[in-house]
């Protein structure tokens, strides 16, 4: 479980990434070695000449250096240096809507030594490296994958006992391959140990295709993807609409679609919140103690949402971002104020075999003031009561903190958000959104939920892949070829798509309780 | 070279495959050739920067004979007769190797240091030799292709120059997770395991929601039973084998152990690893003997391996657990230590790559002569005798070739800055007296490669002979193939 340590707050975190790809951040996890300490190199082992190849040092933002740079001493008089010091955010916020080229330029987070691996030999392109095919070569380098292996494993020896495994990769391209084949040597390797994979993808790489070749190499990366990745975890979790400028987050989001730095930030949003319960103290799920309520484990949230009657283990991901707050009285908890973060899904809500895992925390109620975990509960188990088609089963999980917004979160919400993330209905016409300056916290409510909502999207790729992989004739027959997939393969893969879309329909998939 | 990352890392080698790893190429010729370098690292582990040269010659070569008119296909025909040519004298050249149950040390050293010395300094690759000859007989089993997985490669940042050495055994980059555990033991049976010691929640219990703490304390209670009963087989079994006796009982597991079962462990003054890489294991048996097991049931004396002594070494906040003093091991660890990690990155290459010499000489039964020796008498043997039996233009692709193999002792001579010219004519003038020599680096002059001792790998010689020509044949008909492109698309 990957959580925070307890002297130092290094989180147990494995990162891979293309050579390059860590920008100014030395994979040490340490900042950067400056130029001088590299000129002074000493070369011990070698007596003949020696020729140096440096590459083109990536300069550190101003966010990164306000990292590193000294405390300025206190001063005397507090209006003063309190002032000078807003100042100085205002530019680390400016600086970071523009000069953000790699993720590492907004990350304020000490890494482990052992976190950040950079994959090497890959020759390709970084923008050919966009599916899955593209990463043959660096699946079968079996020294690769083994470094890979040895970090989770320096990892897992730490811990005394470990929850589980949470995986994030963006499946648009080659990563996905790779994390297909890291996801199999973490089955093998940690045989018990529930993972949950979260497939991210960000509104930069659901462009448009050129040609029927690219649509059709698309729509088998899709197929591919989802039946590889689907194998080898407990729960899948895709996330990333095409657009998050145009989608129903926009009345209280300002995100620009080209910036990964915005769109992140909405993702990793909604994977905190809806992973909250994880980490606060566990006393079982259905207990009630001061601080939260309903908090479980990554295995029992597996069992809850893919082992109750239908046997589907692919998870749409809501958000209410920031949620909103309770009115007075006897206030049926808005449901509706849920947003899908999962693309391609339907609009479906009425569905008797849904299961939901519901994680609410820091509600505001009227007044400004921090609502109480049984007025949250409250309000939130009449909202179910209220609805046509409750789903079959759904756990929740209330606790009254609320998501903080530091520096460096980006400056996304609209200007009648106000300080505590609560809904101003009286404010002027700002056109600047509001960042970490403005806002301090945002109540947030985000939602797991198995339905048939996400038929389309596992449905979608089974077609797919039959169409243009399986069937005789088809046109990507030669693309699943090259990328080292035989008759056998694609005909195992088509199956198990067939199997997920069955587990959807009430004559097949569903089993009796299994408790 | 040195390579400095964007970040600031620094890699430093000597090794073209390490090189090449860490380049970004983006040249499509180049690509081709580099992955054929690569691939020949892959099958023979080393002599990628002499393929990549030899490529590059046999192009500048043709070049040559292009611009004066030659047609390229007749360079590519003569590079197939040279090829065949220069591969069935290296038949006659080699120098056979006594291998069987008692391999010939001192070539095997000779091989080892000669492959050391092109990537460290003299007095550092001396010091390696023997641990790598070492190593490698050490975990040859007879009628087996030696697997040099089974030599561990690790290292430790040391602030003083200690030596890199060789532990006939184990080195874990882990240590036992529990207080009271002894941090050095003597005489100890090893068990190797691959079974949870740690409190998994099973199936019927995770669907069961408690309504109090104390119902789920008492399901927790009894499921922990069950992790406690395998935990107690095993102390068993180390107070049955132990009783009476100095002996020391060390628990090395694949599988987690959780802090209770560690505590268990410790009381009954056991030792216990826990999630060791999986090639350990298999390692663990090589090294110490025994069997790896999957389950509590049925353990007995003879799963136990066997070392003289294990002991935890702490580094910083890195602990290490050392198995040694083991009988007849078959796997092995070589330490490395260094001050910072280029240092130790670009002796672990050296070393690997020194393994692997041995390892070829260990296979091919055979080494060829080196300092540009062979590459000067292919050379000869091309130009007096092969040429002349090529009929037509063809002739020049022999040619061609046979100048390209002087790019080896041209560039040995070009490292030792000296006068590429001047070596070449002395290296013929001997080879013409019919004396095979090499180029003595140090002083520029003719030497006899089998006094000095330098010997290269024959496979790798086979490798670089035969992946040359056909990159460079490939690259000189791509315009003919694109010319029969076009001349297919003319309408008739």
């Amino acid at each position: 479980r990957r959580s925070r340590g307890v002297s130092t707050y290094c989180p147990r975190l494995v990162s891979v990434g293309s050579r390059g790809s860590l920008g100014s951040l030395s994979s040490s996890g340490a900042p950067s070695l400056s130029s001088a300490a590299s000129d002074q190199l000493n070369v011990t082992t070698w007596s003949g000449n020696v020729t140096r190849s440096v590459e083109k040092p990536h300069g550190r933002n101003l966010f990164l250096q306000s990292l590193t740079e000294q405390e300025p001493n206190p001063s005397t008089s507090n209006g003063g240096n309190n002032s000078q010091k807003s100042v100085e955010d205002k530019d680390l916020v400016e600086c970071l809507e523009k000069d953000v080229n790699f993720w590492t330029d907004y990350t304020k987070v000490q890494y482990h030594p052992q976190s950040l691996y950079e994959m090497y030999g890959s020759w390709t392109d970084f923008d050919k490296f966009d599916n899955f095919g593209t990463a043959r070569e660096v699946v079968s380098e079996w020294s690769l994958m083994e470094e890979m292996n040895e970090k989770l494993r320096f990892f897992v020896e730490e811990c005394d006992h470990i929850q589980g495994i949470q995986f994030i990769v963006d499946d648009s391209g080659g990563f996905s391959s790779i994390a297909a084949t890291y996801l199999e040597n973490i089955a093998d390797d940690y045989t018990n140990t529930p993972v949950l994979l979260y497939c991210v993808r960000d509104p930069v790489t659901h462009g448009s295709s050129r040609n029927q070749r690219d649509t059709i190499t698309r729509s088998l990366h899709d197929a591919v993807s989802l039946s590889k990745l689907s194998s080898f975890c407990s729960l899948m979790v895709p996330i990333g609409l095409p657009s998050l400028s145009q989608s129903s987050l926009s009345p209280f989001l300002s995100i620009q679609d080209a910036k990964p730095f915005h769109s992140s930030a909405i993702s990793a949003a909604a994977i905190h919140s809806v992973t909250v319960p994880f980490r606060l103290q566990n006393a079982g799920p259905a207990s009630n103690i001061a601080h939260s309520s309903g908090n479980i484990d990554m295995r029992e949230l597996v069992h809850i949402i893919s082992d109750q009657g239908r046997q589907n283990m692919v998870t749409a991901l809501d958000v209410a971002m920031p949620a909103p707050s309770l009115k007075d009285g006897n206030d049926l908890w808005n449901m509706k104020s849920l947003r899908t973060l999962t693309p391609e899904i339907s609009d479906e809500e009425e569905d008797p075999y849904s299961v939901e895992s519901l994680v609410v925390h820091g509600v505001l109620r009227a007044g400004g003031h921090r609502a109480s975990i049984s007025q949250v509960k409250d309000s939130v188990y009449s909202a179910y009561e209220g609805r046509a088609t409750k789903p079959k089963f759904s756990h929740l999980s209330v606790s009254p903190c609320p998501l903080p917004i530091p520096l460096p979160f980006p400056s996304i919400f609209r200007s009648h958000i106000g300080q505590h993330g609560e809904i101003l209905s009286n404010h002027a016409e700002g056109t600047q959104p509001k960042g970490s300056l403005d806002v301090e916290s945002i109540p947030m409510a985000a939602r797991l939920r198995s339905s048939n909502a996400v038929l389309p999207f596992i449905e979608r790729r089974s077609l797919s892949l039959q169409k243009f992989g399986v069937a005789r004739g088809s046109l990507g027959t030669q693309i699943l070829r090259d990328w080292g997939f035989g008759r056998e393969e694609m005909e195992d893969m088509s199956e198990h798509l067939s199997k997920m879309v069955r587990a959807f329909h009430p004559e097949g998939g569903l089993t009796s309780d299994s408790d | 070279g040195g390579l400095v990352g964007g970040a600031g890392d620094i890699k430093l080698t000597k090794d073209g495959n390490t090189l090449l790893k860490e380049m970004q190429i983006q040249n499509p010729t180049a690509i081709m050739i580099a992955r054929t370098a690569v691939a020949q690292d892959d099958t023979s582990g080393d002599g990628t920067t002499s393929t990549v040269l030899f490529i590059g010659e046999l192009m500048k070569m043709s070049e040559r004979c292009i611009e004066e008119g030659t047609h390229p296909r007749f360079l590519v025909d003569g590079f197939e007769v040279a090829k065949k040519a220069t591969l069935e004298f290296l038949e006659t050249f080699k120098t056979p190797v006594v291998i069987g149950d008692q391999p010939d040390r001192e070539i095997l050293k000779m091989v080892a240091r000669t492959t050391l010395r092109t990537k460290l300094y003299e007095g550092l690759a001396d010091q390696l030799t023997d641990i790598v000859v070492n190593a490698v007989l050490c975990i040859r089993q007879s009628d087996q292709p030696i697997d040099l997985f089974m030599v561990e490669i690790m290292h430790m940042r040391h602030k003083f120059d200690v030596d890199t050495r060789l532990i006939e055994g184990l080195v874990l980059d882990h240590g036992s997770r529990h207080p009271d555990m002894k941090r050095r033991a003597e005489n100890c049976y090893i068990l190797t395991a691959n079974v949870s010691l740690e409190y998994e929640k099973s199936e019927i219990n995770a669907g069961f929601f408690y309504s109090n703490a104390e119902q789920r304390e008492k399901m927790v209670t009894a499921e922990r039973r069950q992790v406690d009963e395998r935990v107690q087989k095993i102390i068993e079994l180390k107070n049955k084998v132990c009783a009476g006796t100095d002996k020391n009982f060390v628990v090395i597991n694949q599988k987690g152990i959780d802090p209770p079962s560690l505590d268990l462990l410790a009381r009954a003054g056991i030792i216990a690893l826990r999630r060791a890489k999986r090639r350990n294991m298999e390692r663990l048996v090589l090294a110490c003997g025994g069997e790896a097991i999957n389950s509590v049931e049925g353990m007995t004396e003879d799963c136990l391996g066997w070392a003289g002594l294990v002991y935890e070494h702490v580094l910083g906040e890195e602990k290490y657990t050392f198995v040694e003093n083991v009988k007849n091991p078959h796997s092995c660890t070589i330490l490395i230590k260094g001050p910072n990690d280029h240092t130790i990155a670009q002796i672990k290459d050296a070393v690997r790559d020194g393994l692997r010499s041995v390892k070829n000489t260990v296979e091919d039964e055979a080494v060829v002569l080196g300092a540009g020796a062979f590459e000067m008498a292919a050379r000869k043997h091309l130009i007096d005798n092969v040429k002349k039996t090529v009929k037509g233009r063809a002739q020049l692709g022999v040619g061609a070739f046979a100048d390209a193999l002087l790019v080896i002792p041209k560039t040995l001579a070009e490292n030792s800055g000296l006068d590429t010219q001047d070596v070449i004519v002395s290296l013929e003038n001997e080879h013409d007296r019919g004396l095979v020599v090499g180029l003595n680096h140090n002083t520029g002059e003719p030497v006899d490669p089998e006094m000095e001792g330098i010997y290269d790998n024959y496979s790798v010689k086979r490798q670089i002979v035969n992946s040359g020509p056909i990159i460079a044949s490939q690259l000189l008909l791509v315009d003919e193939v694109i010319r029969a492109g076009r001349n297919m698309r003319k309408p008739t």
